[in-house]
């Protein structure tokens, strides 16, 4: 017998000796002295234990509380991990409600003459303030943090907001060697977890069910003459959901730099709320499709109301319109009218915040109140116009169907089964674009009857970009040429946006940047200010160290300050994929004249580079005819997104480019 | 009759000035105020109140017509505030271009943001702020603000023109000191201003009409050295709460000495113990400074907390021992309190860290940003930046560099200046050894050295990750084609601070194949030119703040098959603004080798207007003569 216990009590220091001891407070001299992550070698700092709990409290008062409880054990190997020690935690507040955060503890652990010795956190370290009128922050900082220290902190949040329930983290900048999440949700919620579909990493969970009894006293109060108070011990059976995730040596997520917003590629948790079903109510869905998510919306979001708001706008409207008898002519007046007349307050979202006739009168307003004016402007005067529903880039994508996955609108005609898009809240788009900010995923059309229908937000026409040089060396060496550019679509709207309204002489300092001994003279723009035309922009210059001679020949670069010197894309590797702006065809023209008296020695070779079954295209054409010489080069981007595994060949691709526009000619006395 | 006449003018002058002297409307600005300005201060008006020792009232009026988007910011419809400060009234009032009053936001409508900032943890500073979308320009936009403080340390000086490309019509400053409390005042730049002004001893008034607006301009001074200012302050005031007296800058610094400083270097004897016992075998005050300063990188890390007074003095020597973090005036207390526990003086310094500022030698008030700590050892002035892990001792870059200080002593402040990194002590020194092949591709072995403030610009490369060196590396050598690394590594040296680069790489299309022959470009690494842009009417002067030396040696080593045809001729340029001497000759056996010698030297100064155009120039020159070629050609 006596051997039996033994053995049993041996059995467990063995598991001891093996296992982490992840208790609070349960920091091992190991950890302290570890020198470096074992496998992620470059960590600044490493996540050794996560905890993540989340419950509901159900109280016979104050109701359910959603419980999150975080324990955190963080190794700072050194001076770059520091920042690990400084923690923000984000609550939400309304106005009445607010979440609370609460229990913090936190201790940091260092070896001091070869003894572990903890220092604790004070109130002197923790810290509220208040970001916003809905956020509060509470921060802390960790004491006596060194290179190598482990700190450990714990803390709750309760939250009053019982039916959005917060993702739960599952990745980090820095590796997790161990982490455990339990989300246990009462038969009550319906909710349906999703994993981030733009992280590579998907980890299983486990799913089970648990009975669950809650006690609690009931109080009656009765008598006819005299009051009497009973007390009943009464109880609930109901289910719970557990969700169980253990894992461990999770990979940090990889830093790149030229990445939109890391977070959004993290593996994480998110919880839809489906419905809830509460004892002795009905059940109430929260769960959508699109087209209900759509409706809804339109419904109880005052889109409906506002886009059929007219009468305010009436008299002015007729007295636009009176003189344009054609559709195109009315609606190009009306999308004018709208962006002069109102501006945009910065602020983004579907619905409209100060009221479409308020915009109006006042000029101003959020999207919603810009473009609802457009729509209703639109089917006042006969157009089939509707709201569409935006994701922007910023919001991202939505996992699952929710209002919160749109947040932000612009208007729609459609037009003998075209749709055609416009928003007016930027005043150099033109009708058929939009700000880069919404072209994101696709829009949500929801016309009159409720019913609504996906479209395709991202532009499919290329814009044009076409720059002819017509140069020539004069007796100095001079180069003197001309310069004609024209530009349309989203590349003039890029120009506008940057170029628009700007001093001639700041904007001869712009083209004269970068482009060596230059001046640039007699700078012509047309159309600048006519948004959704062409923009042809001209110039004179004179280069004055655009050739070398070296033993009486004249080595010269024929793109001169037209061509691509460096390849844009410097990383080793990709690990997100890869976004450009909008599709895109972009040409140079080089017409050159070989001076008296030379003779071309040698000249770069024609090239045609493709990219991925024509995605892009590169061409480089050289043609020499007499004295006169033509270059054209071409790049024509046809995919606006690509993913990590095409990095190589995009990154060989502009290499090539660049290769082709630094060739020289050779030029030599004949 | 003339107090009839008096009564009848202000009754005049009350009954119409809601119509006429208010003319807000654009069209009546002077023309001569519309060139240059993105926006005209119509009108600002600062009264300041000193009610008590500790009590201030700000009265601020500013009206501006922002012409185009870039003249928003000038607008200024802000206030700070926080514990010790509150706002009593705020209201904007805005004109349409005809001067006509078309919204009022009061109050309650301005917004509210707290004002930590990325690198502080927290700090009660919070600004109420007025957003407002402008629809349309010109636009003027008229805001009233009402302040109380109880510190009175800070007098916010007069500046009518604050800012470029913002002229003013009128701007007027007014200080009420009804309690005669003595003060001190000082005029700069005042000369050729439209100016009234009316200055006793219980209070100053200054106003001036018609500024034209300023034109930044590359390379040129900071503008408060140059625009008009009145600077003022008590000589006895509070500093929240903490009162004092003081008329100069040793009062000054005696007085921060004895109520923010002193006491506040007690240590815990255990780590004054533990520090006696790692200095126990040095040799100089310096070597035990060495270890102290390194003892406390290792030990603490920066952490910005401003609360209340806290904003002004250090936390506690102990406090800091304990929590092992502070901001820069706690990290560097704590380093003098445990230089004073090795009987080494140290002294608490205070100064504008970021571009080179001046505290005021002329002028005592509370100044600065920052705190540094000044050593005077027997050989030398040693500094110190406390609040960095990594900077090797003795080492203050270019944050802190060469500028007028405050040293804080138990006897008083004392103004003197930083160290300044001459021309020749920045310097960039390379070497590499190229092997070129026949394709025009190559293999190099580049070592470079850094000292001076570009030690300080580059050294935290080695912390960063692999793919981000590289990434660094091939920005910033983008003439270098299909860069590939096979070593990358990095030496430190702390006690010279030098920080060697030692780089192994191979490349393609470095040399350009026209036929048989190979054009090699004799720059590997490109020399250093600022992109100044054409200015044929350049007002300001042009400042060089930093010098710097680059000098590199390239050695080619041709493909086989292939010798040199020609070389390029060789450069000296040298003039006021620096020199460029290139050198390139042959060498090795059978000629085989290529030689290049180059030393650019771009001095430190400041050179009238009239020189911007012959330093472009210089500028034009070294980049021209970046692309000086050899020709190779094969047998």
């Amino acid at each position: 017998m006596k051997h039996f216990y033994f053995f049993i009590i041996s059995l467990c220091s063995v598991c001891l000796l093996q296992a982490q001891d992840y208790k609070f407070g349960k920091v091992s001299e190991e950890e302290v002295l570890e020198k470096e992550h074992p496998e992620f070698k470059e960590a600044n700092a490493a996540i050794l234990y996560r905890k993540q709990r989340v419950y509901y409290d159900i109280q016979k008062n104050s109701g359910l509380t959603l419980i999150t409880e975080v324990h955190e054990r963080i190794k700072i190997y050194n001076k770059e991990g520091f920042d690990w020690a400084n923690k923000t935690i984000s609550a939400y507040q309304n106005g009445t409600e607010t979440e609370d955060i609460g229990s913090i503890k936190g201790y940091t652990y260092n070896m001091v003459d070869g003894k572990l010795v903890d220092e604790k956190l004070r109130r002197n370290g923790i810290f509220q303030e208040e970001a916003s009128k809905y956020t509060l922050k509470t921060k802390f900082t960790m004491p006596a943090v060194t290179e190598g220290s482990v700190i450990e902190y714990s803390y709750t949040i309760r939250s009053p907001f019982v039916t959005s329930m917060d993702d739960v983290p599952l990745q980090f900048e820095i590796p997790v060697n161990r982490l455990e999440a339990e989300v246990k949700i009462p038969e009550f919620f319906g909710f349906r977890m999703h994993y981030n579909p733009k992280s590579p990493i998907v980890f299983p969970i486990d799913k089970t069910r648990e009975n669950f009894t809650y006690n609690y006293t009931q109080k009656t109060r009765g008598g006819r003459r005299v009051v009497q108070t009973d007390y009943s011990q009464e109880s609930i059976d109901y289910m719970l959901d557990v969700y169980n995730f253990k894992r461990d040596n999770i990979p940090p997520l990889k830093k790149e730099i030229y990445v939109d917003y890391l977070p959004n590629y993290a593996a994480y948790l998110r919880w839809e709320l489906q419905y809830t079903k509460f004892p002795n109510s009905p059940i109430e869905n929260y769960s959508r499709t699109w087209e209900g998510v759509a409706k809804s919306i339109y419904n109880d979001a005052g889109l409906k109301q506002e886009v059929n708001r007219t009468n305010f706008f009436d008299k002015e409207l007729d007295q636009l319109l009176a003189e344009t008898k054609d559709r195109p002519g009315k609606l190009a007046k009306i999308f004018t009218y709208v962006k002069n007349k109102t501006t945009w307050n910065d602020f983004i979202g579907f619905q409209a915040e100060n009221g479409i006739k308020n915009a109006y009168k006042d000029g101003e307003g959020n999207t919603g109140d810009i473009n609802l004016l457009l729509v209703s402007m639109l089917r006042y005067a006969g157009f089939d116009a509707n709201p569409v529903l935006v994701s922007t880039k910023a919001h991202g994508i939505p996992i699952y169907p929710t209002r919160n996955g749109f947040n932000y609108v612009v208007a729609a005609i459609e037009d003998q089964g075209e749709i055609i898009l416009m928003d007016a809240t930027d005043k150099n788009v033109a009708i058929g674009e939009l700000p880069e900010r919404a072209m994101n995923w696709q829009g949500r059309i929801i016309r009159e009857d409720g019913s609504s229908d996906w479209v395709n937000l991202m532009p499919t026409v290329k814009s044009q970009n076409i720059t002819m040089l017509n140069m020539q060396f004069d007796e100095e060496m001079v180069l003197k040429g001309k310069s004609v550019r024209n530009i349309n679509g989203l590349h003039a709207k890029k120009f506008r946006d940057n170029y628009l309204g700007l001093a001639n002489e700041d904007y001869v300092q712009i083209l004269e940047k970068n482009k060596g001994n230059i001046v640039v003279s007699d700078v012509a723009i047309s159309n600048e200010k006519v948004i959704g035309e062409n923009i042809k922009q001209s110039y004179n210059f004179e280069l004055r160290d655009a050739v070398e001679v070296i033993n009486e020949k004249i080595y010269f670069k024929p793109m001169v300050f037209a061509g691509l010197n460096e390849n844009p894309f410097k990383g080793e590797e990709r690990n997100y994929p890869i976004f450009f702006d909008f599709p895109s065809s972009d040409s140079k023209t080089i017409n050159f004249m070989i001076p008296e008296g030379y003779e071309v020695e040698s000249l770069p070779e024609s090239a045609i580079v493709n990219l991925k079954n024509g995605e892009g295209v590169f061409k480089f054409v050289v043609s020499l005819n007499g004295r006169f010489l033509r270059i054209e080069s071409s790049l024509d981007m046809n995919n606006m997104v690509y993913t990590s595994l095409d990095y190589e060949g995009l990154k060989n691709f502009y290499g090539e480019m660049v290769n082709k526009h630094s060739e020289a000619i050779v030029l030599s006395k004949s | 009759m003339r107090k009839i006449s008096l009564a009848l003018f202000l009754f005049f002058q009350i009954g119409l000035s809601p119509i006429f002297s208010q003319d807000y409307a654009a069209f009546s600005i002077d023309p001569n105020l519309l060139s240059n300005a993105n926006a005209v201060l119509r009108n600002q008006s600062v009264e300041i109140s000193i009610l008590a020792l500790d009590k201030m009232r700000v009265k601020t009026k500013r009206v501006v017509t922002v012409l185009n988007e870039h003249g928003e910011q000038h607008v200024q419809a802000y206030d700070f505030y926080d514990e010790n400060s509150k706002i009593k009234s705020q209201e904007a009032i805005v004109y349409n271009s005809l001067g006509e009053e078309i919204e009022k936001i009061k109050e309650r409508d301005f917004n509210d943001r707290s004002l930590v900032g990325s690198n502080t943890l927290y700090s009660d500073n919070r600004l109420s702020f007025l957003n407002y979308t402008i629809k349309d320009y010109p636009i003027t936009i008229a805001y009233e603000s009402e302040v109380e403080t109880n510190s009175t340390i800070f007098i916010q000086p007069w500046k009518p023109l604050g800012n470029y490309n913002l002229s003013v019509e009128q701007s007027s400053y007014k200080l009420v000191n009804p309690k005669a409390i003595p003060f001190r005042f000082e005029e700069r730049n005042l000369e050729g201003l439209e100016l009234d002004k009316n200055n006793t001893t219980s209070g100053l008034y200054y106003k001036a009409k018609n500024i034209s607006a300023v034109e930044n301009e590359v390379l040129s001074p900071d503008i408060s050295t140059y625009t008009p200012q009145v600077l003022v302050a008590l000589n006895e005031f509070a500093l929240v709460g903490v009162e004092g007296k003081a008329s100069n800058w040793k009062e000054l610094g005696k007085w921060q000495y004895d109520y923010l400083l002193k006491e506040k270097t007690e240590l815990p004897q255990e780590t004054i113990l533990k520090l006696n016992k790692l200095t126990a075998n040095a040799e100089s005050d310096r070597e035990k400074a060495e270890i102290v300063y390194h003892y406390v990188q290792e030990n603490t890390r920066y952490i910005s907390v401003q609360l209340g007074i806290g904003g002004w003095e250090p936390m506690p020597a102990k406090d800091v021992d304990a929590l092992g973090y502070g901001d820069c005036k706690a990290l560097t207390n704590y380093t003098k309190a445990l230089l004073d526990s090795q009987n080494i003086p140290s002294y608490y310094t205070v100064v504008y860290g970021g571009d080179k500022t001046n505290i005021d030698p002329e002028f005592a008030s509370m100044q600065g940003n920052h705190v540094i700590l000044n050593l005077p050892l027997a050989e030398e002035d040693v500094w110190l930046e406390c609040t960095s892990q990594s900077n090797p001792f003795n080492y203050l870059g270019d944050f802190t560099d060469d500028r007028k200080v405050l040293k804080i002593t138990p006897e008083g402040g004392e103004i003197i200046s930083t160290p300044n990194y001459s021309t020749a002590a920045n310097l960039r020194e390379s070497n590499v050894e190229i092997q070129l092949d026949e394709s025009g591709g190559f293999s190099a072995k580049i070592t470079r050295k850094n000292s001076g403030v570009p030690y300080g610009n580059i050294y935290s490369i080695r912390n960063q990750k692999e793919d981000h060196q590289k990434i660094y590396y091939r920005e910033n050598w983008g003439h270098l084609k299909e860069l590939k690394f096979d070593k990358i590594a990095f030496e430190n040296n702390r006690d010279s601070i030098v920080f060697t680069e030692k780089l192994e790489v191979k490349g393609a299309k470095l040399a350009s194949k026209a036929g048989n022959r190979l054009l090699l470009p004799v720059n590997f690494l490109r020399s250093k030119t600022f992109n100044l842009p054409r200015n044929e009417s350049r007002k300001l002067p042009l400042v060089i703040e930093r010098g710097e030396t680059y000098k590199d040696h390239f050695q080619f080593k041709l493909p086989v098959g292939y010798k040199i045809e020609s070389i390029p001729e060789p450069i000296h340029i040298e003039n006021d603004f620096g020199k460029l001497i290139l050198k390139t000759s042959i060498s090795g056996l059978n000629d085989t080798e290529l030689q290049v010698e180059r030393l650019l030297v771009l001095n430190e100064g400041n050179w009238e207007n009239s020189s911007y155009t012959a330093y472009r120039e210089f500028m034009n020159q070294i980049k021209s003569y970046t692309n000086q070629k050899a020709v190779l050609v094969s047998n």
